[in-house]
Order: structure tokens, then C-alpha cells, then sequence
């Protein structure tokens, strides 16, 4: 008699299960892409000229490895992002339109949101995480660089400069979005807007790697405060001064792109249109 | 004979519908170039920076590379419909079209998308082994050669058969995209020689997700004439029938577990 009622029982289970397990998975890939960065840069170390212990443009393979980990946190906290999603299917669906009449504005909607996701993730996942990491590489001296209690202002710093990453992704990510109305899909778009930061915010490798022309206009641009930066700050790899700096340019870098992003609307939004309903 | 001129019907149709969005596609395909182009460039800078990795130069890094891209390539072109099963489609019960036709349903899933993606991959897979392969001073000889065709055409049948698995237990579980993700991901590690990982992995990478068997192995073989071509080939042949059978058991086996949404 029971027995109708067990598929039930067993879809509450898998639904309990979903998330849980979407995480674990998300765990196990990350542990996998880190392990294979490690094992890259082991062997390019021990293949350096100067051997394992060398120090490559400023980086030694501790602290290397130390830089791996720690990005991976950071992106998985900071970039939480679906503005170019929704934007894109505010354009499918065409509830685009609800939006251009309601009083409020379109763009603060979305930094509210990615501001709120910001504060959730740091609280849930990121204090955890980083201490955790901070810690176990503290221990094995994998961060020799950290002294207190300078530690605790390069903490702050460091704080400050990921509020500023999440924003300045979300500014790009909205940037992005409003082409959405150009080209009526969003794949393409946000392939390349992953691709272009993961590349030029010193994701995929430390910008000191690049040749020195591209290094000195990178330092320039936002990117590299959107995940080399932090982490430098945070590994005390800059001093209290370069740190400043560093937020202080994607501070600036921030109004820029939301001056950008405003111009970039308002010839867009004249672009709309909406696809049935 | 039936099912070639079928299956040139759907992928006829599949392609019309994905016209729909020709701008996107054209960023979509800009991207990729310069996703791999940033890869690319990432090793060049960090292999600047050394003599060679592990004692590979930096034309041999860039030919396991760009040989790593070929069979990927491959099978990116005609599976990639296992994706949106794994993920999305068991799940939302919109397989039940598939079980109404008097076809096979794994064919039909098949004969869903052809991804001319993929031939970006290819292209460029094939642009880097021959920029590498000029700087390079190898003896090639024929068996050498037979081992990278094998391992590319061969390689693309044990990765649709590792997908094709994969995506089978969506039936089963309704979700199985993020364990696909997970296997599929193991390939990441087939980009770089074997001679930089521990021990454990290269026999990881060799027996059980046999990426390192197909990629790896046929690259060092002609590069330093690690191993016998011919008994590789053979190997690598062997391997890939065991696991496309295997697939299509396991495939035969979860679809009996379909359940309709019936909405």
C-alpha cells in the first residue's frame, strides 16, 4: 500500500541531495584544475635554470602555489554573477519592458543584487575558505611574506579591493549584457567577457609573466584589480602603499565604466526589440 | 543506409534553427579563437621564463598541445547534444519525442546537434602542430604518423563513449551533467606532457581515463620513439572498442529508467 508513495519519498531525497551534491562536484573539479596547476608549475620549477628553489619574475613555487589556491577562492566567491543573464532574458522574453517603466533604475537594480550575493558568499563560503586556506599555507610556510600585525591592514585592503572587484565585474558584466541588445543572445558574449578577464586580470597566470609592454599598460587597465591585485594585497606581496594604489585605481576604474556603461544604455535601450511575449 | 540519409536530415535541420542568432555565433566563434589564444599565450610566457618543462622544448609543449585539441575537436562535433541530456533534458522529461520514433534513441540524440564549432578547434589544433611540428627535427616514419591518426579518430570515440556513459545515468539519477563535467575535465590534463605528473596520475591518466593513452602517448612516440606505434595503435583501438561497447550497454541499460514528466 506504501508502495505508491515511494517515487516521492525518493524525489525529497534527490531534491535535499541537489545542491549538496552540485557542490561537492563543484568541489571536485576545483581540486582537480588546482592539482593540475600545481603539478604544471612543480615541473616548471624544477625545469628552471636556477632549479626548484629559484625565484621566477617574484615568485617563489610556494608562494606560486599559495597564489593558485588562494585566486581560485576569490573567483569563486567574488564572481557570482548573473547580470548578463538576466539582461539577456529580460531581451528574449521582452521583460525588458516592465523594467523602462518602473521607477526605479535598471543598472542599480543589478548592483543591489551582485552586492547582496557578494556579502552571502563572503559570509557563507569565503571566511571559511580563506582562513582555511590562509592557515594550512601559513603553516607549511607557503606564505612567507605574512607578518603581524601588518597582516590585519592588508586584511582590510584586501577586503576593500574584492568590494571593488565584484563591482567592477558587475559593471563589465552589465557592459557586456546592453551589447546583448546588439546581438539578441548571450553566449557568444559571455564566452568572450570570462575569457577576457580570466586572461588579463592575472587569473590564468601572475601579469609579472607578461612581456613588459603588455605588463606596463595592463597595470594600468581595471583587470589586474579584479584578481591579481587582491590577492598580492592579501599574500603581503605589495606594501601598504602599492596596495592603496591598486584600490584606489578600481575605484576610479569604477566610475569610468558606469559613465561608460550609462552612454552605452541609452543608445542601446533605442535598439529594443522585444521578441513576442 | 536509412539512418545516414536520417541523420543528414536532422543535422539539416538542427543547423537552420541555429541560425536564428547569426551575430552571436560570430562573437561566439571570436571567443573561442581567443580563449585558446590566451592559453596559448599563458604557456608561451611561462616557458619563456625556462629552458625547457621537464625536458620537453617549447615546439614539443606546443605539439602535445595542439594534439591534445584534435580528438576534443572531434568528438565536439557530433555529440555535444549528451551535454543539454545530462544536464537539462532527462531532467525536464523533454525526452519523450525521442521514445515515440521507431528509432534507436541514442541515434536520435546523435542526430540532434552537429557543433561546426569544433571545426575552430580542429583548425587551429591542426595551425599549432604545424607552426610546432616545422620546429621540430623529427624522423617520421609511417607508423608513427598511423599512431597520431589513430589516437585522434579513436581518442574522439573514447571520449563520445566516456560522454555518451555519462549522460546515461542522467536516466538514473535525472542529473548527471556535473559528473560529466568532472570526467570530461580530466582532459585539461592531457594538454601537458605526462612526464610532469606523479606517478599515480599518469597511470590514472593512462588506464582509467585513458586521455593520456590516445594524447600523450602517440605524441612521445614520435617525438622520442617511446613505444612501439603499431602495438600503441592497437592498444589505443582495443581500448576504444571496449569502451564504446561498454557505453552503449550502459546507455541500453539506464534508458529503460525513463520517467515522462507526463506534463
Amino acid at each position: 500500500m506504501l508502495k505508491k508513495y515511494k517515487p516521492f519519498l525518493r524525489a525529497g531525497a534527490i531534491d535535499t541531495m541537489a545542491y549538496r551534491f552540485n557542490i561537492l562536484i563543484w568541489a571536485a573539479i576545483t581540486v582537480c584544475e588546482v592539482a593540475c596547476m600545481v603539478f604544471l608549475w612543480l615541473a616548471v620549477y624544477r625545469s628552471s635554470a636556477g632549479g626548484i628553489d629559484a625565484e621566477i619574475h617574484g615568485f617563489t613555487y610556494r608562494e606560486m602555489i599559495s597564489y593558485v589556491v588562494l585566486t581560485t577562492i576569490f573567483n569563486f566567491v567574488t564572481y557570482n554573477n548573473d547580470t548578463l543573464w538576466n539582461i539577456n532574458t529580460d531581451i528574449k522574453k521582452g521583460t525588458i519592458g516592465n523594467y523602462l517603466i518602473k521607477p526605479i533604475s535598471y543598472r542599480g537594480k543589478f548592483s543591489a543584487t551582485s552586492l547582496g550575493t557578494l556579502l552571502t558568499m563572503t559570509a557563507l563560503f569565503g571566511l571559511p575558505l580563506y582562513t582555511a586556506a590562509l592557515v594550512t599555507l601559513g603553516v607549511l610556510g607557503f606564505l612567507p611574506g605574512l607578518t603581524f600585525p601588518a597582516f590585519f591592514a592588508h586584511l582590510g585592503l584586501f577586503l576593500l579591493s574584492g568590494l571593488c572587484a565584484s563591482l567592477l565585474n558587475d559593471t563589465i558584466s552589465y557592459i557586456f549584457g546592453v551589447l546583448c541588445f546588439y546581438t539578441s543572445s548571450g553566449w557568444g558574449l559571455n564566452s568572450l567577457k570570462v575569457t577576457l578577464i580570466s586572461f588579463l586580470s592575472g587569473t590564468l597566470l601572475p601579469i609579472a609573466f607578461f612581456p613588459a609592454g603588455l605588463r606596463e599598460v595592463l597595470d594600468w587597465m581595471p583587470f589586474a584589480g579584479m584578481s591579481q591585485n587582491p590577492i598580492l594585497i592579501l599574500m603581503m606581496k605589495y606594501d601598504l602603499a602599492r596596495s592603496l594604489g591598486s584600490v584606489a585605481l578600481s575605484a576610479a576604474w569604477i566610475v569610468v565604466l558606469e559613465l561608460l556603461a550609462k552612454f552605452l544604455f541609452m543608445h542601446a535601450v533605442r535598439k529594443v526589440t522585444v521578441q513576442g511575449g | 543506409m536509412r539512418y545516414v540519409h536520417l541523420y543528414f536530415t536532422c543535422i539539416k535541420r538542427s543547423m537552420i534553427s541555429r541560425l536564428e542568432y547569426k551575430k552571436d555565433t560570430i562573437v561566439a566563434l571570436f571567443s573561442f579563437f581567443f580563449s585558446n589564444l590566451c592559453s596559448l599565450a599563458a604557456l608561451y610566457f611561462i616557458l619563456q621564463a625556462i629552458p625547457t618543462l621537464a625536458g620537453y622544448s617549447l615546439p614539443e609543449v606546443g605539439f602535445f598541445y595542439g594534439f591534445s585539441m584534435i580528438p576534443i575537436a572531434l568528438d565536439h562535433l557530433f555529440s555535444d547534444e549528451f551535454w543539454l541530456v545530462a544536464y537539462r533534458r532527462v531532467k525536464d522529461g523533454d525526452m519523450d519525442m525521442h521514445f515515440l520514433r521507431p528509432v534507436p534513441v541514442l541515434f536520435q540524440v546523435f542526430a540532434e546537434t552537429f557543433q561546426p564549432e569544433g571545426f575552430g578547434e580542429l583548425i587551429l589544433g591542426a595551425a599549432l602542430i604545424t607552426v610546432c611540428a616545422l620546429n621540430l627535427t623529427v624522423t617520421v616514419t609511417f607508423g608513427t604518423v598511423a599512431a597520431l591518426l589513430v589516437g585522434a579518430v579513436f581518442g574522439a570515440v573514447i571520449i563520445t563513449s566516456l560522454k555518451v556513459a555519462m549522460a546515461a545515468l542522467a536516466f538514473v539519477f535525472k542529473r548527471s551533467g556535473p559528473l560529466l563535467q568532472v570526467i570530461y575535465n580530466f582532459s585539461a590534463y592531457a594538454k601537458y606532457p605526462l612526464a610532469i605528473y606523479p606517478g599515480l596520475i599518469r597511470a590514472l591518466l593512462i588506464f582509467v581515463l585513458p586521455f593520456g593513452l590516445f594524447i600523450s602517448l602517440p605524441v612521445d612516440t614520435l617525438l622520442y620513439g617511446t613505444h612501439n606505434p603499431w602495438l600503441l595503435s592497437l592498444a589505443i583501438i582495443g581500448c576504444s572498442a571496449v569502451f564504446f561497447a561498454l557505453a552503449v550497454w550502459i546507455w541500453t541499460l539506464c534508458e529503460r529508467r525513463y520517467e515522462s514528466t507526463g506534463s
